[in-house]
């Protein structure tokens, strides 16, 4: 059944992610084949649950200030009272989206400095951009027919936030978390490289060392989280 | 107070108002008093002001100038929202909320009223049945699923939700095709017989206008070049652009449309008198002169039997009497 097969692939994308992080070290001898001359195979300076854990933690928190700060944003903006800032936000919106992740995070750490909360902040800005542009979309794509007569009817500007804006934007605003998220989740193995502990621990030791095992091993947790997690919002749209 | 004759206070007035979109003058100084139980239709050519007047009165636009007072209460004074659940609004593209089925949509401005459940529950019935929708297949549908029909319908049961005094239209039939339109127009008449609300209804068709209005306001940018009812219209243009606006020398067949044949024919009696009509067709008293004198054009004839409702011949009505308003009734 098609449906049983949908509404069970995040289950099944997570099983396997938990499998993969428990079970790596078993895997050695699958990765010598990979990585014959390495003096060792399995990335062992943390354990993958913990990176894991980390990383999660790391694009949760980004991802959770993101949604609250851009779909606050897109929200002020599109109300009577703050319908001056409409035009920049959405200007930095877009224009936001063209800049590349690594810049963002290269300028984090001369003002923040090294570790997590750098990776966050840097992460809060990219991600930001996704979900202002989506819930402002969202937002003006509905029918003018139906704001007027959510008006004409007297509702008060909270019930038609509540009761029809956000209702009626949301596959769109859900649209854009879930390239806020997935686009992060990546990104934050970037955070590394300026010392947050994340799933990209074992890719940049593996660039640095020369062993592709180490790479293997980052890439294809972060892939199936990516996956994971993209698949959960498959279901929630 | 009991209203008698004009004396008494109209339910929606407007003085003098003016709305200005910057350096436009969109409606500009006019004054309108709609007594209760009206019909008002609006009328004029696209961008007179007819939207902005209608949604002045609910105040979805501030008017710029002017007074506009609902009851004698200024509706400056009165809270907006507070203003709007007690005034019906109906627009061409229904504004039903997609994501509600249509008993949830009817039941909106009740539960902005904080009705309890089983009386909103009740209502939304009610109004179902007012309007000819069959509750079990259309309560739980999405405005998606319905026809452009159906889906204005509920609009004007949804405007009715909160049985307000005063019903705001704003082309509320002109998205439909004409047979589907003329079946709501008879619809509205219906329930206006029956509700006697204070209506404001904005159109472009002219034939809806006449059908329609109690009184008809034409306007023309941004004033109203003359009002009264659709009769005294038609019968005495104030200028070329009313003339032509009804309908130039078709109106001759709009007055008709809107006599009946029973106002004209001669009962039977009178006929016998009168020397027989040999004729076979017939219409009915309830029909519009405009309609007898297309079936005597169609078939060549120039009188035709009256029926009631029965289908009892209760008179006769001949080109003569349809043409020419016979001043003394016998
Ligand atoms: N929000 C607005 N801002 C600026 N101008 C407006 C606004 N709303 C209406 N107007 C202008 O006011 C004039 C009257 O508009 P209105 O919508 O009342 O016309 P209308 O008689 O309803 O026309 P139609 O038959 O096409 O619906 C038009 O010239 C229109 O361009
Ligand atoms: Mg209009």
């Amino acid at each position: 059944m098609s449906w049983l097969r949908r509404s069970s692939a995040p289950l099944a994308w997570a099983l396997l992610l938990v499998t993969l992080m428990l079970l790596m070290p078993r895997l050695e001898e699958g990765f010598r084949l990979i990585a014959p001359d390495a003096r060792t195979l399995i990335y062992q300076r943390d354990s993958f649950a913990s990176l894991v854990a980390n990383h999660l933690l790391v694009v949760g928190v980004a991802s959770l200030c993101a949604i609250l700060l851009g779909m606050g944003a897109a929200i002020l903006v599109t109300r009577p009272w703050g319908r001056d800032f409409l035009p920049l936000v959405s200007q930095l919106a877009s224009i936001g989206q063209t800049f590349p992740p690594v810049a963002v995070l290269a300028l984090a750490v001369p003002v923040l400095g090294f570790g997590s909360v750098p990776t966050i902040v840097a992460l809060v800005l990219y991600g930001l951009l996704p979900i202002v542009r989506n819930t402002l979309v969202g937002i003006q794509g509905i029918s003018p027919g139906v704001m007027e007569s959510a008006h004409g009817m007297g509702m008060s500007g909270r019930q038609i936030l509540w009761q029809v804006e956000l209702p009626l934007a949301r596959p769109v605003i859900l649209a854009g978390i879930r390239t806020s998220v997935t686009i992060n989740i990546a990104t934050a193995a970037i955070g590394s490289t300026i010392g947050a502990r994340t799933l990209g621990d074992p890719i940049i030791a593996g660039i640095v060392n020369g062993n592709t095992a180490f790479i293997l091993q980052g890439a294809i947790l972060i892939a199936l989280l990516a996956l994971c997690v993209d698949s959960l919002f498959e279901r929630l749209q | 107070m009991p209203d008698q004759s004009g004396a008494a206070p109209a339910l929606i007035e407007l003085d003098a108002v003016t709305k200005r979109f910057g350096d436009a003058t969109a409606v500009d100084a006019i004054s309108l008093a709609i007594p209760r139980g009206e019909l008002c239709v609006l009328v004029g050519t696209s961008g007179c002001g007819k939207s902005t007047t209608l949604r002045m009165i609910n105040r979805l636009i501030e008017h710029s100038s002017g007074q506009i007072r609902i009851d004698g209460q200024q509706i400056r004074d009165v809270d907006e929202q507070r203003l709007r659940r007690r005034i019906g609004y109906a627009i061409q593209s229904t504004g039903l909320f997609p994501h509600w089925t249509v008993a949830r949509n009817i039941g909106l401005v009740p539960r902005l009223l904080r009705w309890p459940a089983a009386r909103i529950a009740a209502r939304v019935s009610e109004l179902l049945a007012l309007l000819g929708l069959d509750e079990d297949e259309f309560a739980g549908k999405y405005p998606h699923q319905l026809s452009g029909g159906q889906a204005q319908r509920v609009g004007v049961a949804r405007a009715l939700a909160a049985d307000p005094e005063i019903l705001l239209m704003d082309e509320p039939f002109g998205a439909l095709d004409p047979i589907t339109r003329e079946s709501l127009q008879d619809e509205l008449l219906r329930l206006q017989a029956r509700l006697h609300k204070t209506i404001v209804f904005v159109t472009h068709d002219m034939d809806e206008a006449l059908k329609l209005a109690d009184r008809l306001v034409v306007m023309d940018t941004g004033r109203i070049v003359q009002q009264g009812s659709a009769a005294a219209l038609l019968q005495a243009p104030a200028n070329a652009f009313v003339e032509s606006l009804l309908g130039g020398r078709d109106r001759g067949l709009k007055h008709a449309a809107l006599t009946r044949v029973a106002e004209r024919m001669r009962p039977l009696t009178d006929a016998q008198a009168g020397g027989p009509a040999v004729d076979t067709l017939g219409v009915s008293a309830d029909d519009s002169l405009r309609q007898a004198l297309s079936l005597m054009l169609w078939h060549g004839v120039d009188s035709l039997l009256v029926s009631d409702t029965q289908g009892q011949v209760v008179g006769s009505l001949s080109l003569q009497d349809a043409v020419v308003e016979r001043n003394t009734r016998a």
